[in-house]
């Protein structure tokens, strides 16, 4: 009698489950299905639910309403360039918090702490009017470097070289490395987790960002991925649901497939942000 | 500040040169002077002496008539081997309006741009436009007169016609038909109300078919106060004219009808109303709408019926602004550009292209040659709906010359739509968008 | 400079923090004492360009007649621009928008997140993949996200009123009336958001000892006397931090509002950082945009200094 009272909580259990997961699956799916379907089939109320005929060619319609190839190829490079700046900026301000003691310390760190919580949001128009006095904004280094150097990159990796036993730096000091030598050689290569970490964050918060390329660029040469896809939907002539879908499609893509592969390093990368 | 500026630079140079950076962002640098390359004065002004002058053109319209503007460009190239323009697609109007004021101010404006009729007088008093009267030469007596309201800011010739429009009644003439209506549609607002209740069909509580839709935009709004008698601005550009009988009376028509179940006001914020309206009518769930004149070709090729156009219906008269863009220069290009500016602009609005490209938008021609051309009369006369606009011309007014505008029609608007929602009285709304007005108008 | 810095030194030079009490240091020299400013310079100047500096510009700039297409017409106006903007209904409404936004948004959020911790906070695989599954929006782009429900929302064709009118309901307005435009936008943002928010707080259970549990079930402790004596106050820092940084990134929305409404219809759904976007960027009145930043930045300030008052009472720095 009990067992069964257990199965069948399990049943309910299980179809709790389900529910959770269609709400926040089915949405991508729904995407999915209507980039497929042709615009009377978008139309159609009550809908359905799979295409009736593949529409491949609304990816391509999506794809060649702008100039995609561009901006795809303007995201990875400022996404990877954000990333080399902060690791560059980052490695050297970390270590100097995690491994020496100078005054000023806690001032300076606080100061980091402070632009770890506020958000580069609120002060879009005094940088934006300061790029444009060197002449920078509508280029690539608009969106660059402003996140040239990251509180959070900073705060995680002091803790990961704060978490490196003193032996394994006496040890190289013995060798008579110089301290830019073990920093690089030595701690760096010990962080490596969170470096994976912070780049996969890093990546995908500069990949999805549509404020800054919003702000800083207006015209295509620098517009990146999300700006192109954001502008599919000024459409005239009624909004083609089916193609905006297909271009969104697009954007989602590659940040799926790196959350399949590396999934637990991305889960530990925005758990992180939380101690 | 200057100073200040510059230092800022040298520092962060440094600061990235000290952490060896710049090994690591050697490709970054290379792309990003790639795409300054194009935009920045200096480029184009060495191309100047050796090569075509490079001249950038923003324009504002997508789909099929963003290609056409393509074309047209192309085209221009083509026959023009000293000259190369490249256009680039800004968004609708109000994102338009905004990227040529940002990229003024950081240094990358185009040197031609499309202009709603109603920004050129803030672009034309923040100084970005350059007076055309030296290029133009008593040229411009070439464009219809009715066109050329817009284009004047404190005696000064800033812009030249480019997609012009008025809005027009569009018919459903097999739905009227099957009412027993004139399938020419209503001429005055009476008849408006007395044919959408005819068209009406309801489904118990339910209306399945509306009888009218038009979006609640400023610019079919001016429309109806013009019907009215009245004018959005006093004379002297400072004050809002419509907390009275010219300004309530739109207001009154609408929400009537609306209560009534006559109207759909269709949902949805600026262009996204209007193209509800547009499917609602392609749909034939609703029978008569105002659009504009530059839909006509779309519409016409997707309606699935006899499709009429008319003038807008009148209060006391009949009245209408005109609308779309100008093509405007902009006062930073260098001077090679501005020639090689005014010569794109004269071409792309002489008549041996604006008949074809009123032929394939629904805009009207340009010129008064255009329209007196065989090519256009015989277009005429195969389907007359495309002359009802030039038609309604007689009736056209400027739309509203000040600087503050822009941000106070969208004011307006707002107001308008409060009042439709039922979240204000009609006097309260009005009284409100006069309180801001006057605010806004004396900047 | 740099080959200074990798010049031969010796071994106990670099100041170790570790070592610094523990061993007498010989006379550090120039080099030593400022190799960890040289280090933390390159990163400072960023802040300080692109954080520092425009934090005290933008308050400068809230005290000026300014915009943008005109720099060099500066005028200094006092506190005319704060004075006029908190006058402005439109600005009010903004305000009002944005806080109900914010706590509206953290609260479902939340309360939601937590419930969903509760419950999959188990080791069974098959909870690892709901947890993946409700996470896997948070890393999706707010564009996708927003374009997305656009289209889920839409009042003809959309996918929420398809299924609302088949279960016999009358579809809902959502992005197209001021009374529901909001209330779409707070559900957006809590569907993306959820996510994250049950991550954290999982990790927050797991880091509750177990050995309080067991203690607890020894003492026949009814579940909601462990839950309300053990379980919420173990994971009040989380909670706290999480209400935070909620709070803080809800404030600033954007994305969803410049893509899905506008700040539409009439004003309803419009926020803070929209409508300083608005004002710089489109009406070029700079002085309101100003002091509507600085207004945003007081709050998010004031949620840091909460936040940070409370770490400092709560942990010892290490």
């Amino acid at each position: 009698m009990k067992r069964v009272g257990a199965i069948s909580l399990k049943t309910v259990e299980w179809a709790g489950l389900l529910v959770v997961a269609l709400l926040f699956v089915f949405p991508f799916l729904w995407m999915a299905s209507t980039a497929f379907k042709d615009m009377s089939e978008v139309r159609q109320f009550p809908p359905t639910l799979l295409p009736e005929t593949w529409e491949w060619g609304n990816f391509v319609q999506a794809w060649e309403s702008g100039p995609f190839l561009m901006f795809t190829v303007n995201s990875i490079v400022v996404a990877v360039a954000i990333l080399i700046l902060q690791f560059l900026t980052a490695v050297p301000a970390a270590y100097a918090f995690a491994r020496y003691q100078f005054p000023g310390r806690n001032l300076l760190f606080g100061l980091v702490l402070v632009a770890l919580m506020i958000p580069g949001y609120i002060i879009f128009l005094p940088i934006y009017v300061q790029l444009s006095g060197w002449g920078l904004v509508n280029t690539l280094w608009s969106l660059i470097l402003p996140y040239a150097a990251s509180a959070f990159g900073i705060f995680l990796l002091r803790q990961a070289f704060m978490q490196v036993p003193d032996e394994v730096i006496e040890a190289a000091r013995l060798d008579n490395a110089s301290e830019w030598k073990i920093m690089w050689t030595i701690m760096v290569p010990m962080a490596k987790p969170v470096l994976v970490t912070f780049g996969l964050f890093s990546f995908i918060y500069h990949w999805n960002d549509y404020f800054w390329p919003l702000i800083m660029t207006n015209s295509d040469e620098v517009r990146t991925l999300p700006v192109g896809i954001s502008s599919l939907r000024m459409s005239d002539g009624g909004t083609l649901w089916n193609v905006m879908m297909a271009g969104n499609m697009i954007l989602i893509l590659p940040i799926l497939v790196i959350f399949f592969v590396a999934q637990r390093h991305i889960i530990k990368a925005f758990v992180y942000q939380s101690k | 500040m200057k100073a200040m500026k510059k230092t800022g630079t040298i520092l962060c140079a440094l600061a990235l040169g000290l952490s060896g950076v710049l090994a690591g962002c050697g490709s970054t640098g290379k792309e990003q002077a790639a795409s300054t390359g194009n935009t920045t004065k200096p480029a184009t002004e060495t191309a100047a002496s050796n090569g075509p002058v490079e001249i950038d053109f923003w324009y504002a319209l997508g789909g099929v008539r963003g290609k056409t503007i393509e074309d047209m460009v192309k085209k221009f190239n083509e026959s023009h081997k000293d000259i190369k323009v490249k256009a680039a697609y800004q968004g609708a109007y109000q994102d338009n309006h905004s990227k040529v004021l940002a990229s003024v101010a950081a240094g990358n404006n185009p040197d031609v741009t499309m202009v709603e009729i109603a920004s050129i007088a803030a672009f034309a008093d923040a100084k970005v436009l350059e007076d055309l009267t030296p290029y133009s030469q008593g040229d411009e007596k070439k464009y219809i007169p009715g066109l050329m309201k817009n284009s004047y800011w404190k005696d000064k010739l800033y812009a030249v016609p480019f997609n012009r429009s008025t809005p027009l009644l569009y018919i459903n003439r097999d739905m009227l038909k099957a009412a027993g209506l004139d399938p020419n549609g209503p001429k005055s607002w009476d008849e408006l109300i007395s044919y959408s209740q005819k068209l009406v069909k309801k489904e118990g509580d339910k209306v399945t078919r509306y009888g009218f839709s038009t979006p609640v935009d400023i610019w079919f709004y001016e429309a109806l106060v013009f019907q009215s008698g009245g004018n959005i601005l006093s004379e002297d550009g400072k004050e809002l004219t419509l907390n009275n009988e010219s300004g309530k009376a739109p207001l009154e028509l609408w929400t009537k009808m609306v209560k009534e179940g006559l109207m759909k006001n269709p949902p949805g914020e600026n262009y996204n109303a209007w193209d509800v309206a547009e499917q609602d009518f392609l749909n034939q769930k609703v029978g008569m709408i105002f659009t504009t004149t530059g839909s006509l070709t779309e519409l016409k090729k997707n309606a699935k019926f006899d499709m009429g156009a008319a003038f807008l219906p009148a209060n006391k008269n009949f009245g209408t602004p005109t609308g779309g863009a100008n093509l405007v220069m902009l006062a930073k290009s260098s001077d090679a550009e501005k020639k090689a500016a005014w010569e794109f602009m004269k071409w792309m609005t002489d008549t041996e292209q604006t008949v074809p490209w009123s032929i394939a938008s629904g805009y009207m021609p340009v010129t008064t040659a255009a329209v007196d051309s065989p090519e256009m009369k015989a277009f005429y006369e195969k389907d007359p709906n495309f002359k009802v606009a030039v038609d309604q011309l007689q009736y056209g007014y400027p739309r509203p010359m000040a600087p503050g505008y822009k941000e106070l029609q969208d004011v307006i608007q707002k107001e308008l739509q409060r009042a439709m929602l039922g979240q204000a009285t009609i006097d309260e709304a009005l009284q409100n968008a006069t309180d801001k007005g006057s605010k806004l108008l004396k900047k | 400079m740099r080959k200074a810095a990798t010049a031969h030194e010796l071994p106990d030079t670099g100041q170790v923090r570790a070592q610094a009490a523990s061993r007498p240091t010989s006379r550090p020299d120039m080099m030593t004492r400022l190799r960890p400013y040289l280090y933390l310079t390159p990163a400072m100047i960023c802040f300080i360009l692109f954080f520092f500096y425009p934090i005290g510009s933008i308050i400068y700039l809230s005290f000026q007649d300014w915009s943008l297409i005109n720099l060099e017409a500066m005028e200094w106006v006092g506190l005319q621009n704060y004075t006029e903007l908190v006058a402005d209904q439109e600005f009010q409404q903004v305000l009002t928008n944005t806080l109900v936004f914010t706590f509206a948004t953290v609260g479902i959020s939340l309360a939601i997140s937590f419930l969903l911790a509760l419950w999959l906070n188990k080791k069974a695989k098959m909870y690892g993949i709901i947890q993946a599954t409700v996470f896997s929006p948070h890393i999706i782009s707010f564009v996708s996200v927003s374009m997305l429900w656009m289209w889920l929302m839409d009042p003809q064709f959309g996918l929420l009123n398809a299924v609302l009118e088949a279960v016999g309901l009358p579809g809902y307005t959502w992005l197209t009336d001021p009374s529901s435009a909001l209330l779409s936008l707070i559900l957006v943002n809590v569907w993306k958001g959820v996510g994250y928010n049950t991550l954290i707080f999982i990790a927050g259970l797991q880091s509750i000892p177990g050995d309080i549990y067991e203690a607890a079930a020894l003492d026949r402790s009814p579940w909601w006397r462990t839950l309300t004596r053990i379980t919420i106050p173990m994971l009040s820092p989380t909670m706290f931090f999480l209400f935070i940084i909620n709070m803080i990134s809800s404030s600033h929305a954007f994305d969803t509002i410049a893509i899905m409404t506008q700040g539409g219809p009439i004003n309803s759904s419009n926020m803070l950082v929209y409508y300083i976007y608005e004002q710089g960027m489109d009406y070029y009145n700079g002085g309101f945009a100003a002091a509507a930043s600085v207004i945003l930045l007081l709050i998010v300030g004031v949620l840091t200094a909460l936040y940070f008052l409370f770490m400092s009472k709560r942990v010892h720095y290490r």
